[in-house]
């Protein structure tokens, strides 16, 4: 079976979260995933663009879509929120043929092809956990976990609203614990598996941003992770980056290595860490990845 | 029959007026399709009359049952254990986000006093509507079916680490009012809803539209209102003044710059605030270029906003008409 997929990074993977895109590349080519650029894709505009031009909003993701569509694929992303952007952009002109056909004539006068909703938007986590065969999967892991207690954390975007998205959403979404399971280790049950990164809320409520962060992570610690994924490039940057910070509002020591799903996946199937951008994170993995012998 | 476990959280207020906290676990044997506000009552007429919790309806209607059910904020009466349960366990606590009496009872009067801070009444005004179109409540409709459970609040992610946020109830009940063509305050509910704790304070992680029994989708409300405030003129504040970079950036570039963005939005005393994460990031090499990559056409998307401005299209999602049975 070809995987084929019009290829939606995002715009954090782009730029602060690049190594979300190395390692999604390398292990989309170890698993005969074939990722094709899309040259004219913009922003998706995200929650804000919704917000402040709602018409403009769907006439962007429309714009995508079509360009996807145009090459015969269903689209891919690894940004929860470019991927509930789209999957809601998706979902209203699949059932809402009039708004459909209203955005349509806008954007063919501006020289874009008519998108007539026939892909469907993908996050390539689900790509990897329901497309590709188990068999090659395990057959493609080098450094198995070794039973390494990881913690899954899933993201709002990648679950909810669930009647949007094309995979399991809400509460019954099982793919990031299915991935942890078919690498060797152990995921773990904890509070904040579903919970909101704040990520959003960054800049207007600082304070609860960070709090949002060190309890997800400290749920996450209490229950015995040794290290914590996400399928999200701004999670990542939450959970990550902003961990140090969210440490000092707090003032307590979290000290959890968090890193994309596409990280861990890749070191598991022994691809060089440095291919997979692992120095670029903000709490260093190497301890715990070294006491499960996966480096 | 199958049997199932009830691992319930019991509270008691103390001498001292502390509340105390533990797990009880009780055993039943009951179809699949039993209500948990059915099996507690069983629990509390045959095995323990001191277990206390909330009901009246049993339809769904009133709103009074609503506890955590194995995790989620649901009602009671509404919801079947075999739908609950993980390996035979199912685990009731009172809900969040407010203050426990007893057992699986808690205090709803902060959560209606949010309610009330909004004003949920119609008011006088200016901008009251004299002729109204059937079609005037096609937004109204949309949240008129909230029954005031309280569990979106319960399991709102913002309202977990913010005492002040106002939460998705209230927010939904004042999209009601700011909708209606009736209403004579609109403008000024606006305002009001752009201060800091009210709409721009959600996170936008879409727990209490999974969470809501009725279908309110408060979110969907929230991001309605916003557009409203921005619309009219209310855009200082760093949640409109990102949302309003977006198009900007997006027109400009293709790509959102994250660069300017983040000065966008907090402005230059914002920005410094920012700095020390900044410098965190620098560390890693991560301040994103603030010549973000261009994507090919996308004078079409200047094209297409213009068109937009000149000719403005409804994109609101519309309530069904209620029709009488
Ligand atoms: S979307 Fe907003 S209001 Fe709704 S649960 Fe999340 S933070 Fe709360
Ligand atoms: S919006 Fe839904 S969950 Fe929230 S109080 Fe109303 S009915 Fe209950
Ligand atoms: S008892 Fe009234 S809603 Fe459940």
């Amino acid at each position: 079976m070809s995987l084929e997929f019009a290829y939606y990074p995002g715009c954090a993977a782009k730029q602060v979260q690049k190594e979300a895109d190395w390692a999604a590349r390398a292990v989309a080519r170890e698993l005969g995933i074939t990722l094709h650029a899309m040259p004219q894709a913009t922003c998706c505009g995200a929650v804000s663009l919704r917000e402040s031009k709602p018409a403009f909003s769907l006439a962007v993701a429309a714009r995508i879509l079509s360009e996807a569509e145009a090459q015969g694929r269903h689209l891919a992303t690894i940004c929860n929120t470019c991927l509930q952007t789209l999957s809601h952009a998706n979902y209203r002109f699949k059932n809402e043929p009039e708004l459909l056909e209203k955005i349509n004539s806008v954007i063919v006068q501006a020289g874009v092809r008519a998108y007539k909703a026939s892909i469907n938007v993908y996050h390539l986590l689900w790509v990897i956990t329901d497309q590709v065969d188990p068999a090659l999967l395990r057959q493609k892991i080098k450094k198995p976990l070794n039973g390494m207690r990881v913690a899954p954390f899933y993201g709002c975007h990648n679950l909810r609203p669930a009647e949007i998205l094309v995979a399991k959403g809400g509460e019954s979404a099982d793919h990031l614990d299915r991935l942890i399971q078919l690498l060797g280790g152990a995921p773990v049950a904890y509070n904040g598996h579903d919970k909101c990164c704040g990520f959003h809320v960054m800049l207007s409520d600082a304070t609860e941003m960070r709090t949002m962060v060190a309890k997800n992570c400290l749920s996450a610690k209490d229950a015995g992770a040794e290290v914590m994924i996400s399928p999200c490039t701004l999670c990542d940057m939450a959970m990550g980056a902003y961990q140090k910070p969210a440490e000092n509002a707090v003032g307590k020591e979290i000290n959890l290595p968090e890193m994309n799903f596409a990280q861990l996946l890749g070191l598991a199937m022994g691809i060089n860490p440095d291919t997979l951008g692992i120095s670029r994170l903000h709490v260093d993995p190497s301890a715990a990845l070294v006491a499960r012998k996966v480096l | 029959m199958p049997v199932y476990t009830f691992r319930i959280q019991r509270n008691q207020k103390n001498a001292q007026g502390t509340l105390e906290s533990r797990y009880q676990e009780y055993t039943l044997e009951l179809n699949e399709t039993t209500t948990v506000l059915n099996a507690l009552e069983e629990l509390k007429g045959n095995q323990d009359g001191t277990l206390t919790f909330r009901q009246s309806c049993r339809s769904a209607i009133c709103g009074s049952c609503a506890m955590k059910i194995s995790g989620r904020t649901r009602l009671a009466c509404k919801t079947h254990v075999g739908s609950v349960a993980r390996d035979g366990v199912i685990e009731l606590a009172p809900m969040a986000n407010q203050p426990v009496l007893k057992d699986l009872v808690i205090d709803i009067g902060p959560f209606f006093r949010k309610v009330h801070q909004i004003k949920p009444y119609l008011e006088e005004g200016p901008e009251k509507a004299t002729t109204v179109e059937r079609s005037s409540y096609d937004q109204v409709n949309h949240v008129t079916q909230c029954i005031m459970c309280g569990c979106c609040y319960s399991d709102c992610t913002m309202k977990e680490v913010s005492e002040e946020f106002i939460g998705p109830a209230a927010l939904a009940k004042a999209f009601r009012f700011v909708s209606d063509p009736r209403e004579g305050q609109k403008t000024a509910r606006l305002q009001e809803l752009s201060e800091p704790g009210m709409m721009w304070s959600c996170t936008r992680c879409a727990m209490c539209i999974d969470s809501c029994p009725k279908d309110v989708k408060p979110m969907e409300a929230i991001v309605k209102l916003r557009t409203r405030g921005m619309q009219k003129g209310f855009v200082d504040g760093p949640g409109p003044r990102h949302a309003l970079a977006f198009h900007q950036d997006i027109q400009k570039w293709g790509d959102l710059n994250e660069f300017t963005l983040l000065q966008r939005t907090v402005g230059i005393l914002g920005s410094i605030a920012e700095l020390g994460t900044a410098l965190h990031l620098l560390k890693k090499g991560k301040i994103p270029s603030p010549f973000p990559h261009q994507a090919q056409g996308v004078e079409q998307l200047q094209k297409i906003y213009k068109l937009l401005e000149q000719n403005p299209i409804d994109v609101e999602t519309k309530a069904k008409e209620v029709v009488p049975e």
